[in-house]
């Protein structure tokens, strides 16, 4: 056997062992308590569920792409394996019960025009490795096309000084699918992580985003949408981590659930001792359409530094009674004076994303999901 | 015009307007008057269709239709036009794009062409010029950080692009310093025509310096007590409410 087959073994069996032991994270365990996985499928399923398939189109010039299966592993690869994820149980999981996995490399200083697209074909554990050298940059467009029993995907990043990465991930609505992403990130100096992330519902989707910003100047600039209906759910976690002093951080998150659906945002900040000047602003807002739709907003701060901003806001609302009489006396029928006020509540968050046609692609999902989630019940 | 006839209108199960009749014909501008709580900003709720304001008894007349019946979008595209007290803000619209939508709606719903982009554009520059309202405020969100005068300003802006039929202006003289309510008045009286009327709702004879009304109706208690020509609002700003009151009993 070779080492590489030797470690690949060695980590399987560790993660499953893991998994084993602590079972599928449930109510009772703080970060999952909006997201009872357990509830929701069972251990044998995930345990069964194989690995995941991409669909990539195209691989723009200067980004190389690496199905981390094969026998050779190139040192980039192995410089940082298994060391960029946590500790989190479907973490494990997805190592455990995944094949292989992608690896995405842009080398030092290349500026990768195109954004690379990655669509999910059939659904399963996942891994996938993203390593941005020094002042690279990327942005990555992942879809979920397909609606699978379950997909599980741990993300490994690694940006290198000056190096940004923009990951944009569309989840169409999927009322019987189980979705679980765990992102964990790393940035050097002065890099940059903007990530935008529009959910549309499943049965149970939930995204973690773990953030470490270790180096003075880097930058966190989350956003995201969530537009739900029916019965669907839709959880985004995000932890940031300023371990050094100078970092920025920005989070801006929309959630609108009509029907009986449920909308979650946990965001935790940590600003670590003597990471001084840490700036970091969280806005995370809900609109109910339906009375028995839900959102559950949690914002937590833990600093440990004595100099630093720290700003965050969380509210949950329905539309507005007075905003609505105000549009409808001046001609505009309840139907579009409502979408005009939706529209405007998603607006901010949605001009996150800078890029005007991936922007256009996001507003375009928002309109049709939009249609079931104004429809009661 | 517009006919009201005994209207009694209860708020959250209390009768606010107890009794109110009131006709208003074409081409007149009607001023109400009265003081706090007398009803003034109900009546003008009801008009407009704001849910919440129930008619135990009565009716009212726009044109020969029940108004009461119709929804506010109905209404506004029938020519009911409401300029508010206090104008909502909303964040995320800007105010071009609101007036753009506003507009092609109630020409929609009367079966008539949509204004295109440049159409709309060009008719509000020449509205909101006469106004003094700067260009830059038209790309703001509605009615976000705008001063009290300026909000009432782009009430008035548009009631000059929508061109009502039925004017009702709820308190627009409050919160206005001298100037601001000249320009208004200003922007009021460009809006007199023989086939529009109005009815300008105020707690002060001072805005009825700038527009003068060819009725004033004294509203006190949900009922009209007195009623008379412009001079009437001298006569109340001479002797108080309390005193027309007291002689009305």
């Amino acid at each position: 056997m070779t080492s590489l087959a030797m470690l690949r073994a060695d980590e399987r069996a560790k993660a499953g062992e893991a998994f084993a032991a602590r079972g599928l994270p449930h109510r009772r365990i703080e970060e999952w308590k909006y997201s009872d996985l357990r509830n929701t499928i069972g251990a044998n399923d995930v345990s069964a569920a194989g690995s995941v398939a991409w669909s990539l189109p195209h691989t723009p010039q200067g980004l190389e792409v690496l199905d981390l299966s094969q026998d050779e592993i190139p040192g980039w690869a192995r410089a940082h394996w298994g060391k960029l994820r946590g500790q989190g149980v479907m973490e494990d999981a997805a190592i455990a019960f995944s094949t292989g996995g992608l690896a995405l490399r842009v080398p030092k200083g290349t500026a990768v025009r195109e954004p690379f697209h990655m669509n999910l074909i059939a659904g399963g554990h996942g891994r996938v490795l993203i390593v941005l050298e020094e002042g690279a940059s990327l942005t990555l467009v992942e879809t979920h096309d397909a609606s699978q029993a379950l997909v599980n995907i741990e993300y490994e990043i690694a940006l290198g000084a000056n190096a940004t990465l923009q990951h944009i991930r569309r989840m169409p609505n999927a009322a019987d699918a189980v979705r679980v992403g765990t992102v964990s990130a790393t940035l050097a100096k002065s890099a940059c992580y903007r990530g935008h992330f529009a959910d549309f519902g499943s049965k149970l989707s939930r995204l973690e985003t773990n953030l470490t910003l270790d180096g003075a100047g880097a930058e966190a600039k989350l956003s995201g949408v969530a537009v739900l209906a029916g019965k669907t759910h839709a959880d985004v976690t995000t932890h940031i981590k300023h371990a050094a002093g100078d970092t920025a951080s920005t989070q801006l998150f929309k959630l609108v659930a009509g029907g009986q659906a449920r909308g979650v945002y946990q965001g935790r900040i940590t600003v670590a001792e003597g990471a001084n000047k840490s700036d970091s602003r969280q806005t995370a807002k809900g609109l109910l359409l339906g009375e028995r739709a839900e959102i559950d907003l949690k914002p937590e701060l833990e600093i440990f530094a004595d100099d630093v901003k720290c700003a965050h806001g969380a509210a949950i609302g329905d539309l507005d009674a007075e905003s609505l009489f105000y549009l409808r006396s001046r001609g505009i029928p309840e139907r579009e004076a409502r979408d005009l006020l939706i529209h405007a509540f998603l607006a901010d968050a949605i001009a996150e994303i800078e890029d005007e046609g991936l922007r256009a692609e996001i507003w375009r999902a928002v309109e049709a999901a939009l249609v079931y989630a104004e429809a009661a019940p | 015009m517009l006919e009201i006839k005994n209207l009694h209108v209860a708020v959250g199960g209390q009768e606010i307007l107890k009794g109110l009749t009131l006709s208003i014909a074409d081409g007149e501008v009607h001023a109400i008057m009265g003081p706090n709580g007398s009803g003034k900003s109900t009546l003008s709720y009801v008009l407009a269709g704001r849910e919440g304001y129930e008619i135990t008894q009565g009716s009212v007349l726009y044109r020969g239709q029940d108004l009461t019946t119709m929804a506010p979008e109905e209404r506004a595209a029938q020519g009911v036009f409401l300029a508010m007290q206090y104008p909502v803000e909303i964040p995320g619209v800007t105010t071009m794009t609101f007036l753009k939508t506003a507009l092609n709606a109630q020409r929609r719903a009367r079966g008539e062409k949509e204004v295109d982009a440049v159409g709309v554009l060009k008719l509000v520059r020449e509205k909101a010029k006469a106004l003094n309202v700067p260009e830059e405020m038209l790309k703001r969100a509605l009615n976000v950080g705008f001063s009290g005068g300026e909000k009432k300003r782009l009430e008035i802006l548009q009631a000059a692009v929508f061109q009502p039929s039925l004017a009702i202006l709820d308190e627009t003289d409050s919160g206005l310093d001298i100037d601001a309510l000249k320009l208004v008045a200003q922007g009021v009286n460009a809006l007199r025509a023989p086939d529009r009327a109005m009815l300008v709702i105020t707690h002060y004879q001072r805005l009825l310096n700038y527009i003068v009304p060819d009725r004033v109706h004294v509203l006190s208690a949900g009922r009209i007590i007195k009623e008379g020509g412009k001079e009437l609002a001298l006569e109340l700003e001479a002797r108080g409410y309390a005193q027309i009151i007291k002689d009305a009993a």
